[in-house]
């Protein structure tokens, strides 16, 4: 007869130690808090914004480095593996390593930016780079052996591409204040902004949706056609920034990038909503509010960069197009995490129980309500203050912004006592084995 | 042993002998309760699929899951519809599950 031991056997080999995902999220969770906090420190310089070293940049890159990316790496080297059926490896030490010179490479890189320190600037960058090569190999290592999930192989594979152009444009623009600059500093911003936002981040978002929200809305898997041409037009779309800015097609084709890619993310919406709206489970509560935000503010953004592009906007132009797309990525990705925390706490405090906790008895509703409303409230009044160029309603978001992820991060916390006061020692799961 | 299917069963086969036939997402009944092959299902189809079963289920049949790899996001699903699963002996690659209304 079965025990109740034996409950989820055969995990192991595909879930890490909860420690492992949950720092990443952990520290991205106390970079939103710093990110905030610049950004209030940032105010005076926020509406008019146009790059260069200072808080502003410091602020931008807390949110997309400290926040965004470093959610991505926590999730992606913990879903990929379930997602393509491949063994995690035993040893500790590679994502140790990853989270460690990765952290360092923001606090380095961000403190360079914010004292105009390019030494320490260029420091940070450098550890930024080799955190992400490792990352990369791992990245590598997990598609190259993927049984199936062909989708998301193929956005997995895109993200590593824009990656590698992330990280050489990065490093030109790092090295570019200690006069070691290797492309053109304009082509080189435009590239970074391009393959960060929509090339690393985009893909992988979009790759990792296909998964996660039909597994949430309990709904089936979209049409494998749509989400074909999307990921392709997506592939072309950015393949078509590449050459131009490479030099290799007229500019006007940067035009053609933008409508293709808007195409290619409204095709994934499209199917997305087609989930959420079929699913079996409808009530998705806030978190999935907020994915929906975030996916207005994905496609705002591009529209902003097509009105960038015909000089329709303002002087506060490139910085609104940099709150749409950052926050929108960034309110996704949190209605996401307020939803994969509770959801792999339950997983990891269910290995050996007959009845595992649920995902909703380890969440903690009140501060994510708080965050919901916090967050917001922050984004809408910083775009407000960038089009009316306020430096105070910059502040209020920013103050807003601190509170939404203070409330967040007593979510987090929460989500991780319920877990471990329920499976102590949980980073050392044993392995079951099936019963007759 | 055959017996009527619940509604959301794409494909009915009742012999024994058919079972190395099964095609994913099969649905079938057997003396131990209503299977399902899980088995050559894209994430998170199995899931869905799953669950939609379970749901459909009125009385205390219990499902027999045939599934490729461990379904690691089902057990809370379970958890929450006041379902438990036990692990039992399968073929070779094969991660069998037996759901059933926890009491």
């Amino acid at each position: 007869m079965a025990i109740a031991s034996t409950f989820l056997g055969g995990a192991k080999g595909r879930l890490l130690a909860p420690s492992i995902p949950f720092r990443f999220f952990a520290t991205a969770v106390l970079f939103q808090g710093l990110a905030w906090l610049a950004l209030l420190w940032a105010a005076p310089s926020v509406p008019r914004f146009a790059g260069g070293l200072g808080w502003p940049l410091a602020s931008l890159h807390l949110f997309t480095l400290g926040v965004l990316m470093m959610t991505a790496i926590g999730a992606s080297l913990q879903l990929l593996p379930v997602a393509t059926r491949q063994a995690v490896p035993a040893a500790k030490w590679p994502y140790d390593l990853v989270w460690s010179l990765y952290t360092a490479g923001v606090v380095g890189l961000t403190s360079g930016m914010a004292s105009a320190a390019p030494t320490v600037l260029l420091g940070g960058a450098i550890a930024l780079a080799s955190a992400l090569l490792i990352f990369l190999f791992l990245l590598v290592r997990n598609l190259r052996g993927a049984k199936g999930m062909r989708l998301v192989v193929v956005h997995g594979w895109a993200a590593c591409w824009s990656l590698l152009v992330l990280l050489g444009t990065g490093l030109s623009l790092a090295g570019g204040y200690s006069g070691l600059a290797l492309f053109e500093r304009q082509s080189a911003i435009g590239l970074h902004v391009t393959f960060a936002g929509y090339g690393f981040m985009g893909m992988l978002v979009m790759g990792l949706s296909y998964i996660l929200v039909p597994m949430f809305a309990l709904s089936d898997n979209p049409a494998p056609r749509w989400a074909s041409l999307s990921v392709a037009l997506a592939i072309v779309a950015l393949a078509l920034a590449l050459l131009v800015s490479f030099g290799m097609l007229p500019t006007h084709f940067f035009r053609l990038y933008l409508g293709i890619g808007a195409v290619a993310f409204a095709i994934h919406v499209a199917l997305m909503v087609q989930s959420l709206r079929t699913g079996m489970r409808q009530g998705l509560g806030k978190s999935f509010v907020l994915v929906r935000l975030g996916w207005t503010g994905l496609g705002a953004s591009f529209l902003a960069a097509l009105a960038l592009e015909f000089q329709v906007l303002t002087v506060s132009g490139p910085t609104l197009f940099g709150v749409l797309l950052v926050g929108g990525l960034l309110t996704m990705l949190l209605g996401v995490l307020s939803r994969i925390v509770p959801f792999l706490a339950s997983m990891h405090a269910g290995a050996g129980r007959r009845r595992p906790p649920t995902p909703s008895s380890l969440t903690a509703q009140r501060p994510l309500d708080i965050h919901f409303y916090s967050h917001v409230a922050a984004l809408l009044t910083l775009l407000v203050a960038v089009l009316l160029d306020s430096v105070w309603l910059v502040r209020a978001s920013a103050v807003v912004g601190v509170l939404g992820a203070a409330a967040f991060g007593v979510f987090f916390v929460n989500a991780w006592q319920r877990m471990t006061q329920i499976a102590p020692g949980i980073d050392v799961p044993t392995a079951p084995k099936p019963q007759a | 042993m055959c017996a009527v299917l619940p509604k959301t069963a794409p494909r009915e086969i009742c012999s024994e002998s058919a079972r190395s036939a099964r095609t994913p997402g099969e649905q079938w009944r057997d003396t131990d309760g209503i299977h399902i092959e899980a088995r050559g299902l894209a994430p998170p189809a199995p899931l869905v699929a799953i669950i939609k079963l379970v749901e459909s289920v009125l009385d205390a049949t219990p499902v027999i899951v045939h599934h490729d790899r461990d379904p690691v996001p089902l057990y809370a699903e379970l958890a929450q519809r006041g379902w438990i699963a036990q692990r039992i002996e399968g073929e070779t690659g094969e991660v069998r599950l037996r759901l059933s209304k926890g009491s």
